[in-house]
């Protein structure tokens, strides 16, 4: 069994961090939590609602998952922040798509680039922009700032904090002294497919 | 024009023309004059094996119209059986076989009901020597279609697992998520009998048109026989293809809209 009792709540307007050595479940917990896979027993509650009683792509539109290695559709960067609103049949224009780019902290000369060309570190802003588009509640990043720099660590724990304060409920996987050294939430590490608490939440945060 | 006919003492001469390949074979040591010996075996038991099926049928067609369709059942059968082996990376031949031995029948119905019924137009509406071969041509078409949209949607699923996932992530629906696979495999199912369709005549003629008139059929009649046959082979690469299509993305996905893999393949 790789999860075994997990119980983890994450709260509205909050960062959660989670560590845990490799193969201790993170990556089984985080696709588990994107609706990607069932656990064998257990709930999972979006809002208060059992995410079996809702419709998969739909509920899948509110939890952004960020890979620790993004795939990169086909196409432009533009292309590729476009995806989300075009698989509902939105078309997002251009200009928004700019916005969300330059806040996912990369330059906006990017949009027209081949996505598949870029380096790891841009692709990971790419695919937080991707997700942004969809303005969604949960946001699940695995390991997101491996390929950034001090300054571009800085960035995105930045906008996380912001997406946070907007309402976001936020799990950051993360072995990063920097990422845990700027975010007071709760922290758990993951050991052996079970849950610890490292760290208590700080106050009221649902 | 009279049919001049290939008698037993004839047939051993051709002989000669498998110990030329199996001369070569040894001389170049390709190693492949086991296969060439079994092969020229093979071949003729079964074709003997089918001309002694297809004389009894011919004869009690009067009697037993039904022996004619038992024929084209089996034919439907062995082709979804076929088509279902030996797919990497999908659920299996068990659960492919009833897919696929469903897209064949609709297929072969849909494409040649309407054929049979409006354009050839037997002289008796179980006339075997008409609806055996036609059905056959037709039926591996399909039988092809299938096997070749399955095995390309599964296998490039198999290669793009993230990218599908990344796709069911920003909410993308199965079909969505797939769409791109879905749409290379059927073109690739159709690619051959369109190939064929516009080089058709230009190197070889095709086996039918090619029997017919070594059998005395005046050659525009068999020109036309063969373009009949020619598009029933596309719509029915097509009709099979689409519900191959269908099937293979329906199957790769659990009801939760998950994607599901397949452990590696142990389908021969």
């Amino acid at each position: 069994m790789l999860l075994d009792g997990v119980d983890l709540r994450l709260a509205g307007q909050g960062i959660t961090t989670l560590g845990g050595p490799s193969g201790s479940g993170k990556t089984t917990l985080l696709r588990i939590l994107g609706l990607l896979s069932d656990p064998d027993e257990g709930q999972l509650l979006l809002d208060g609602e059992d995410v079996r009683t809702l419709t998969p792509h739909a509920a899948r539109r509110r939890i952004a998952l960020v890979a620790q290695a993004p795939v990169m559709f086909p196409g432009t960067v533009l292309d590729n922040v476009r995806t989300g609103p075009r698989l509902a049949g939105e078309e997002l224009p251009e200009a928004t798509s700019r916005e969300l780019v330059l806040r996912a902290g990369l330059p906006p000369e990017l949009l027209d680039q081949d996505a598949q060309s870029l380096s790891g570190g841009e692709k990971l802003r790419v695919a937080v922009a991707r997700a942004l588009a969809l303005r969604p509640e949960v946001w699940l990043l695995d390991e997101p700032t491996a390929a950034l720099d001090q300054n571009r660590a800085n960035l995105l724990v930045r906008l996380l904090r912001e997406l946070a304060t907007e309402g976001a409920a936020i799990l950051v996987v993360t072995h990063d002294a920097r990422v845990l050294d700027q975010l007071e939430g709760p922290h758990f590490q993951l050991a052996s497919g079970r849950l610890v608490e490292a760290r208590p939440l700080s106050g009221d945060a649902s | 024009m009279s049919y001049v006919s290939v008698s037993f003492p004839q047939l051993l001469l051709s002989l000669g023309l498998m110990a030329m390949a199996i001369a070569i074979s040894s001389h170049n040591r390709l190693g492949l004059e086991r296969d060439l010996a079994v092969g020229t075996f093979r071949a003729a038991v079964q074709l003997f094996a089918v001309g002694l099926l297809l004389t009894f049928v011919f004869q009690n067609q009067n009697e037993h119209p039904s022996t004619v369709f038992g024929v084209i059942a089996v034919m439907v059968v062995v082709g979804g059986w076929t088509a279902a082996r030996r797919i990497a990376h999908g659920p299996g031949t068990a659960v492919l076989f009833r897919y696929a031995t469903f897209a064949v029948l609709v297929a072969g119905v849909v494409v040649l009901v309407p054929v049979f019924l409006f354009v050839i137009r037997p002289p008796r509406w179980y006339e075997a020597r008409l609806l055996i071969p036609i059905s056959g041509m037709i039926l591996s078409n399909a039988m092809n279609g299938v096997a070749l949209v399955f095995e390309r949607v599964f296998a490039a699923v198999n290669e793009d697992v993230a990218g599908v996932e990344q796709l069911l992530s920003l909410g993308a629906t199965p079909r969505q998520a797939v769409e791109r696979h879905v749409r290379a495999a059927m073109n690739a199912a159709l690619r051959p009998t369109i190939n064929a369709l516009l080089t058709v005549g230009l190197v070889a003629l095709p086996g039918m048109m090619t029997g017919q008139i070594v059998s005395g059929t005046a050659p525009d009649e068999a020109v036309r026989y063969q373009l009949v046959i020619m598009y029933q082979l596309v719509a029915v690469a097509a009709v099979a293809g689409a519900l191959a299509a269908r099937f293979a993305r329906a199957l790769s996905f659990n009801e939760r809209e998950q994607l599901r893999t397949f452990p590696d393949p142990r389908v021969r």
